[in-house]
């Protein structure tokens, strides 16, 4: 057994980390129900490109407790707003070679409808809220990246040692802001940072 | 898991860009500590670490979400106490 291998489950809710392989069967055999017509599962598998530069392989880690109590409570708003029978989330930890599952999503419910959306929504609150972080490995001697799921579109590359970031304070010394302010902007164009050491 | 902070002091936890940073998974400090205080004595550790982590970060105190205060007298704000497992919450990336 993984001595990380960590669940919990309640009311028609399971929720869990492993360092294992994930297996589909076995997360739609959680949710299945004689009072379901429907189980949606959703299957993310890591990409072998961002942005077109190669990606070897991505490790996942996670802050264990929170994570799982954070996907607990996403599953349970889900089961509550969709009307499901059962849901059930597993995000694998660790390294995940490319194009296999990170994450599976299932969720039964009486009619399909409710269960695609579910799915759906699901998916996008795990992604914006729970605390599980990715890092993509370039292999060679680029190493790699942590990544953020910023906006719950596409992440962003998050610097290990970088120039700040000014906060969007909502209005600067130059008016009101009409649009996100760009990194290092400050109302007249791009700042270049000098780096570290020159 | 975290190693048990010793009598006196209260662990942080670093996950992701915030373990890369420091080159640690955690670390115990003196406690009590107020919780406005907690950015400057990590920054002091880790030189850089305020602009580059800790001001896009989340703090939680023992797996509960806090407000780090925006001033230091502020009457209400959390104190971190001896035991207390706080812990830098770098912008997520699940999926």
């Amino acid at each position: 057994m993984d001595p990380q291998a960590t669940e919990i489950q309640d009311e028609g809710c399971y929720v869990g980390l492993t360092h294992d392989h994930l297996n589909a069967q076995d997360i739609m055999n959680r949710v299945r129900s004689p009072q379901a017509g429907a189980i949606v599962l959703f299957a993310g598998t890591t990409r072998d490109n961002f942005g077109g530069k190669p990606v070897k392989e991505l490790q996942y880690s996670a802050y264990n407790p929170l994570a799982l109590r954070t996907m607990m409570s996403i599953c349970k708003d889900m089961r509550a707003k969709h009307g499901l029978k059962s849901i059930a989330m597993v995000h694998r930890l660790g390294p995940v070679p490319i194009a296999e599952e990170s994450i599976l999503i299932a969720v039964s419910s009486p009619h399909r409808q409710a269960a695609w959306r579910a799915g759906e929504e699901a998916l996008e609150e795990c992604k914006s809220r729970v605390e599980v972080w990715k890092r993509e490995e370039f292999g060679g001697e680029e190493g790699g990246v942590w990544r953020a799921n910023r906006d719950g579109i596409q992440g962003d590359k998050v610097p290990e040692s970088a120039p700040s970031i000014p906060q969007d304070s909502g209005e600067g010394p130059f008016g009101p802001v009409i649009r996100p302010r760009r990194p290092g902007e400050r109302g007249h164009g791009a700042v270049v940072h000098p780096k570290p050491g020159q | 898991m975290a190693p048990k902070p010793p009598k006196g002091h209260f662990n942080v936890l670093y996950f992701a860009s915030a373990a890369s940073f420091t080159s640690m998974e955690s670390q115990p400090l003196p406690a009590p500590l107020p919780l406005r205080k907690l950015f400057d004595a990590l920054d002091e550790k880790h030189p850089g670490m305020k602009d580059n982590i800790l001001n896009s970060s989340l703090v939680t105190v023992n797996l509960t979400y806090v407000d780090v205060p925006e001033k230091d007298d502020d009457p209400n704000q959390v104190i971190i106490e001896e035991g207390d497992e706080v812990a830098i919450i770098p912008p997520v990336s699940s999926g």
